[in-house]
């Protein structure tokens, strides 16, 4: 049997070398699937209400219903992009609504006391503060990101209404109101802020070291421990940068309204979260996607203006939100599976 | 000679488990050391130390000549010390570039400069002799080539001493001789290697010293040519090793075969062409062999309930069993063992007792243990397992997480054994056991075969299936090419018949 023994291995690399080929063409369609699926996730819903938007909707491409739709789907995708780190981290940030309230209400108080650019800063600066706050809870603390951040939810609306006793703050500054309400070539200054916050934050996950770390430490933490990555400062600027986006979002919201109150964006999370993982990001971590977390708000938004124009109560509003919540998860579980069986050849 | 790695007196304990006990080890320039030993003597806890990924509870790590205190992999590996870890630290999602770089990204000003990685990953691929796109993402690619991204990985980074830990367990043939190449080449370079390995023959082939630990004390540090394998294994076990004789009695295997206890009937899988079908006879060991791909593993993952067939019949005693899920096949007397012992067979948070008693069959207990599992009573329970399997484990209430492979892997056949199942499914029963607790399972196998179980072994380790099966089964791509009895099933008829050439000229691919 000796001398068989070199043909044995022979055939055997051969052997090896076609499964290289076979899994590369599994790697290939997988990747097909996943795109195909994330497309089927986001742009066919995107569309299908778009479609029917404009055919049953009455003044929905109104100028005033499209700028309304724009401007609403900026702040939620600002607000999101910061969601969408923090969510490809294995993490969950439920305090972006309050924490968007008192930054807006600090940064409204701020403007009225020394103008509209100061007022600006230091809304962001303090919802970076507190986003350090959840970042320390859930790196140093070890308290899960969900409890951490649920409580803190609570804790900073309660901060939101206490700064402001309960009272609307009115914006005095006209410079300030008029920068959301702005436009340029016909496009509300919000979008346009949004689109490049959301092209700087494609960059920074899919271009920059940063990113790298947040696919490694969602993907597979043990392999980012091992690689020496700061796992826990990841995940610090991971939650400061959430805190940051939801801030922007809320002195662009603070901008826009002319008026903030305590109560401000309550229930914020929750279509955040909706939009991301509609967005094609995965809860169970390390895949990110930034351009469908821009597509899901603006689909989000047609929704809800849609309803809005067609008298529904605000109710239902509600109700659509939580099934798109409950339709993005099951997608989300569908293409991991979809993926997993792609790639073990099951499909075929 | 100058010493570039030392360590000097390192203990490290786990709780209730002293995995090293005082370890001294140094290590020159040019030098491959190979480190060998049992499961459970330390080897791992050594090299978790040396890449930072561990503390130790005392002793100190010179490199250099100076002491060094390693709070993480980025310090050990910033000391130049690279580790090639046994399991896969790969992210899934990112590309093999961004993998081989990671945590020492070439960047500037914090933006990967993506051509110059793509470049560089595709240079060492090179090297390694791989033809992968280094755009590939590490999901889509087989264990093979994520072993050999790993090893890329390690070579990328700026070192003097590269640490490998059971490089090849993944690898084929002309991927391991390249793989030696390179280890040499290295040595000549004047980088200092330590080289973990089971299989003893690569040891001898490309180390110059070996140094064997044996319940967390180096017993040993010699140079290889004044050892020979029987030796070393002598010092791996501290004692001669025990041979298991297998009982090659072809004619009972046939009587066995007329009484079928397991009787699977043209079960059909997604991905192959043909259908499945074989029959194990009560109180047969039935190997299934073939390569990765052979449709082996997915077989008995299928029986299992664990990938839904999509058409076929599956018998146990003449009763048809219905293939939905595993809780199904267990009730209907079917256990597996998976290969993936860490992932999908012990329960890391649950102590011995409880990790054996699971799956126990609740016909055997009487009233209110059913529901409410009496402690005392499964105490003395495993303390029977304990004794007949030779468990090495401290008392009941030890965390399995904390046991080596082979006390894990009798634990797990505890399971299987209270289960009461008729038909046990093994998937590399022995794979990352040691020698010692190998002999062992193999007796255990046996044992449950004698009790009239049919016991179905699918295994990539050819040697094994030749010790212990009574009849072995060898698929090709989704094919049964071969059926070997008896005094037929030898290590040579197995691995020719894997390839596709069949004794006899006769090939059904």
């Amino acid at each position: 049997m000796s001398d068989h023994t070199p043909t044995s291995t022979l055939v055997a690399d051969d052997l090896h070398a076609q499964e290289r080929a076979r899994s590369a063409a599994r790697a290939r369609r997988a990747a097909e699937r996943e795109r195909l699926l994330q497309s089927v996730g986001i742009v066919v819903p995107f569309v299908l209400v778009l479609v029917a938007g404009l055919l049953f909707v009455p003044n929905f491409t109104s100028g005033s219903s499209i700028t309304n739709i724009l401007v609403n789907a900026a702040v939620l995708a600002i607000t999101g992009y910061g969601m969408t780190l923090v969510i490809a981290l294995r993490g969950i940030d439920l305090s972006v609504g309050s924490t968007q309230a008192l930054s807006a209400c600090v940064a409204a108080a701020s403007v009225n006391e020394w103008g509209g650019l100061a007022g600006a800063v230091i809304g962001i600066a303090v919802a970076c503060v507190l986003g350090a706050v959840n970042g320390v809870l859930v790196t140093s603390l070890r308290v899960p990101a969900f409890i951490a951040t649920l409580s803190t939810m609570s804790v900073f609306r309660g901060l939101a209404l206490l700064f402001t006793g309960g009272a609307p703050i009115l914006i005095a500054s006209s410079g300030y109101k008029s920068f959301a309400t702005g436009s340029v070539l016909g496009v509300p200054v919000p979008f346009l802020c949004a689109v490049v916050l959301g092209a700087g934050m494609w960059f920074l996950l899919e271009r920059m070291r940063f990113g790298k770390h947040v696919v490694a430490v969602g993907g597979s933490p043990e392999a980012a421990v091992d690689s020496g990555i700061a796992v826990h400062r990841v995940l610090l600027g991971a939650y400061v940068l959430a805190a940051a986006t939801a801030g922007v979002a809320g002195i662009l919201l603070a901008s826009q309204l002319g008026v903030v109150n305590g109560s401000l964006s309550a229930g914020l999370e929750l279509q955040a979260i909706a939009i991301v993982v509609l967005g094609g990001t995965s809860m169970a971590g390390g895949r990110a996607n930034i351009p469908g977390t821009f597509i899901a708000a603006l689909l989000l938004a047609m929704i809800n203006s849609g309803l809005n124009l067609l008298n529904v109560p605000s109710f239902y509003q509600y109700v659509a939100l939580g099934g798109l919540l409950v339709f993005a998860l099951s997608l989300d579980g569908v293409q991991r599976r979809t993926v997993r069986r792609a790639l073990e050849g099951r499909t075929s | 000679m100058t010493v570039v790695l030392e360590v000097r007196d390192v203990v490290q304990e786990y709780p209730g488990v002293r995995a090293l006990k005082g370890v001294s080890l140094s290590l020159s320039p040019g030098q491959v050391l190979g480190l060998v030993g049992e499961n459970g003597a330390g080897k791992s806890t050594l090299i978790r130390i040396l890449g930072g990924i561990e503390q130790p509870v005392s002793g100190t790590v010179l490199v250099h000549g100076e002491a060094r205190q390693f709070k993480g992999s980025a310090e050990s590996q910033a000391a130049g010390i690279s580790v090639v870890s046994q399991e896969f630290r790969l992210v899934p999602q990112l590309s093999v570039a961004d993998n081989i770089f990671l945590g020492h990204e070439l960047t500037s000003g914090g933006v990967v400069a993506r051509g110059k990685v793509r470049q560089r990953a595709a240079a060492l691929l090179e090297t390694l002799g791989m033809d992968l796109e280094p755009d590939r993402l590490i999901s889509s690619l087989t264990v093979g080539d994520r072993q050999m991204v790993e090893i890329a990985r390690a070579l990328s980074r700026e070192f003097d001493v590269l640490i490998m830990d059971e490089p090849t367990a993944a690898l084929n043939g002309a991927e391991i001789r390249r793989l030696h190449a390179i280890v040499e080449k290295l040595a000549t370079q004047g980088k200092a290697v330590v080289y973990v390995s089971h299989h003893l023959a690569e040891i001898f082939d490309i180390c110059r010293d070996v140094a064997v630990l044996r319940d967390g004390e180096l017993v040993l540090t010699a140079p290889t040519t004044s050892l020979d394998e029987t030796q070393l294994v002598e010092h791996m076990l501290g004692r001669r090793p025990q041979t298991f004789e297998r009982a090659t009695d072809g004619t009972a295997t046939d009587d066995r075969t007329a009484t079928a206890r397991l009787d699977v009937r043209e079960l059909k899988l997604g991905g192959f062409d043909a259908p499945f079908s074989l029959r194990a006879g009560r109180g047969e060991i039935l190997g299934l062999a073939g390569l990765v791909g052979s449709g082996r593993t997915e077989l008995t993952r299928a029986l299992f309930g664990d990938l839904a067939a999509l058409s076929g019949t599956v018998t146990i005693d003449g009763t048809a069993v219905r293939l939905g899920t595993s809780r199904d096949a267990i009730r209907a007397g079917l256990f597996m063992l998976s290969e993936d012992r860490k992932g999908e067979g012990i329960l890391p948070h649950l102590d011995v007792t409880e990790n054996a008693m699971v799956s126990r069959e609740r016909s055997s207990l009487r009233g209110r243990a059913r529901w409410a599992p009496a402690r005392r009573g499964e105490e003395s329970v495993f303390e029977k397992l304990r004794q007949d399997m030779r468990i090495r484990v401290p008392h009941g209430r030890q965390l399995i997480g904390n046991l080596s492979g082979g006390n894990q892997q009798k634990v797990l056949f505890g399971r299987a054994l209270l289960s009461g199942c008729k038909v046990l499914l093994l998937n590399e029963p022995t794979r990352g056991v040691d020698v010692g607790a190998k002999v062992d399972i193999y007796q255990l196998i046996r044992t449950l075969a004698d009790d009239g179980v049919s016991v179905v072994v699918s295994s990539s380790d050819a040697p094994e299936l030749a010790a212990i099966a009574d009849r072995c089964l060898v698929y090709f791509a989704g094919r049964q090419v071969a059926e070997l009895r008896g005094r037929d099933v030898t290590e040579e008829n197995i691995v020719a018949a894997s390839v596709g050439q069949v004794a006899g000229g006769d090939v059904h691919v």
